[in-house]
């Protein structure tokens, strides 16, 4: 439950936060593009553990007293979001300036071609590589036990403690992070094929 | 459609917001309680039993002594290696998981008084035709838990003096004693009540060949300096506990068997 509230999150985080850096990365000033190419390379270069450590621990140094929970989401999140905003970017990059142009030509604003015409392609067009990213989001909660949030792996080490039967546990531990990975690829997989824009794939080959 | 869009949206920003708000909101707001921090897959001082609650001699002890002397607790499980580092950052305000009372750690943090005293021993597979005189020959590999007395045994008496056996460090030492069975270690340290528990269990296959007299005593640990006060209050708790005859029941009831 713990796992799947967790995955809930870090995706939500990843999602949002992603988005806007992929956005900065691609059409932002000098200052937004260094900022968030930045923010990238420092959370997608840190081992997720490590990231951990530094916002639980980290944080009580700098005077803010977040829950071990809030850390994971916060942590693993944001790591989530340096992944996620490069998906986005490939997606958005992938669809011709012709139609950012056109859009402007149009007397929409570049907000407007944003929001309008840019976002709603590229958006399909990452749902393969995100799903990608939603197997490896439901993994990496396992992580958070070490600082002492209570997920799945934890629980299982507490049967563990009380029964010494390793291989059951864990087997059964691995059954279910296959179900959690399967179905959610399935469902992703699902929206690919209702949200597909017919004849795309030929439009996006040349101009 | 648009408005459909936007509920939905709203529902997920919503939802993300009440997840997000009771992790914060629940440990800081009230100050009476305190939190206990303990690594609970250590019988018998911790661990969880069938009905998914926290047990265990230490557990008892805390909740005993929160009782007689008028405060609250909320235990959190966590990993042992970072019960300090959050002790220190100040997480958690007391900790009872086994802690051996080293000097090494008093620079750090504060314990209270002794409240267990434990040697290490020595377990070994039942077919590997060891015992305490030839395990700690070169060649051999020893299994200890990360971050405990019986790692830094092997380090401090075998490593370091030179004799070339294998320190493998576990997270856990249940961990440990599997890879004991698996055979892939010839034998683990580790304090005695522990290896006791897990000996009973596997004592088929595994046994304890010897005690390591190293006299060590367990104490709880709390922030340096001490910040709410807490020392008196445990070690009087103790005293109370002793005196009342609880103590020996709590000892009965989980190292009598």
């Amino acid at each position: 439950m713990v796992t799947l509230e967790l995955t809930f999150l870090l995706l939500v985080v990843g999602l949002a936060v992603g988005i806007l850096l992929a956005l900065g990365q691609v059409y932002g000033g000098k200052g937004l593009v260094l900022l968030s190419s930045t923010y990238e390379q420092i959370f997608r270069s840190i081992p997720a553990l490590v990231l951990l450590f530094l916002f639980f621990f980290g944080s009580s140094f700098v005077g803010l007293n977040i829950s071990a929970f809030l850390s994971a989401v916060l942590a693993l999140g944001f790591r989530s979001s340096a992944y996620q905003s490069q998906i986005f970017r490939g997606a958005i990059q992938s669809i011709s300036q012709g139609q950012m142009i056109a859009a402007r030509s149009l007397g929409m604003s570049k907000f407007q071609a944003i929001r309008h015409i840019i976002l709603p392609q590229a958006l399909r067009l990452s749902l393969p590589p995100w799903s990608n990213e939603y197997s490896s989001v439901v993994k990496d909660t396992s992580l958070a036990y070490a600082v002492g949030v209570i997920e799945l792996v934890r629980e299982g080490r507490y049967i563990i403690v009380r029964t010494f039967e390793p291989m059951i546990i864990y087997i059964t531990i691995a059954v279910i992070y296959f179900i959690l990975t399967y179905a959610g690829n399935r469902s992703l997989g699902y929206l690919e094929e209702k949200l597909k824009i017919p004849g795309f794939e030929t439009k996006s080959r040349k101009e | 459609m648009v408005k459909r869009k936007m509920g939905l949206i709203l529902a997920v920003v919503v939802f993300t917001a009440v997840l997000l708000g009771s992790s914060v909101i629940s440990p800081a707001a009230e100050k009476k309680v305190y939190i206990v921090a303990s690594d609970i897959s250590w019988p018998p001082f911790e661990w969880k039993d069938e009905a998914g609650n926290y047990v265990g001699f230490d557990l008892d002890v805390m909740r005993e002594i929160a009782k007689l002397q008028g405060y609250e607790i909320e235990i959190v499980d966590i990993a042992f290696d970072s019960i300090i580092p959050g002790v220190v950052a100040g997480k958690y305000d007391i900790a009872a998981s086994g802690f051996t009372i080293t000097a090494k750690r008093e620079e750090v943090i504060d314990f209270s008084g002794p409240y267990y005293s434990s040697d290490q021993a020595v377990l070994i597979r039942k077919d590997s035709g060891l015992n305490i005189g030839t395990v700690f020959s070169e060649g051999h590999k020893l299994g200890a838990q990360t971050g405990t007395t019986g790692a830094d045994w092997i380090k401090t008496n075998l490593v370091e003096k030179g004799v070339k056996v294998e320190l493998k460090l576990y997270e856990t030492y249940p961990l440990a004693v599997l890879d004991l069975i698996n055979k892939n270690i010839d034998a683990v340290i580790q304090d005695e009540p522990a290896s006791r528990a897990s000996a009973a269990k596997e004592k088929k296959r595994i046994e304890i060949t010897g005690i390591i007299v190293t006299g060590e005593e367990f104490g709880f640990l709390v922030k340096d300096g001490d910040p709410y006060g807490l020392l008196p209050k445990i070690n009087e708790g103790m005293l109370k506990l002793r005196a009342s005859g609880e103590w020996d029941k709590l000892i009965a009831k989980y190292f009598g068997g």
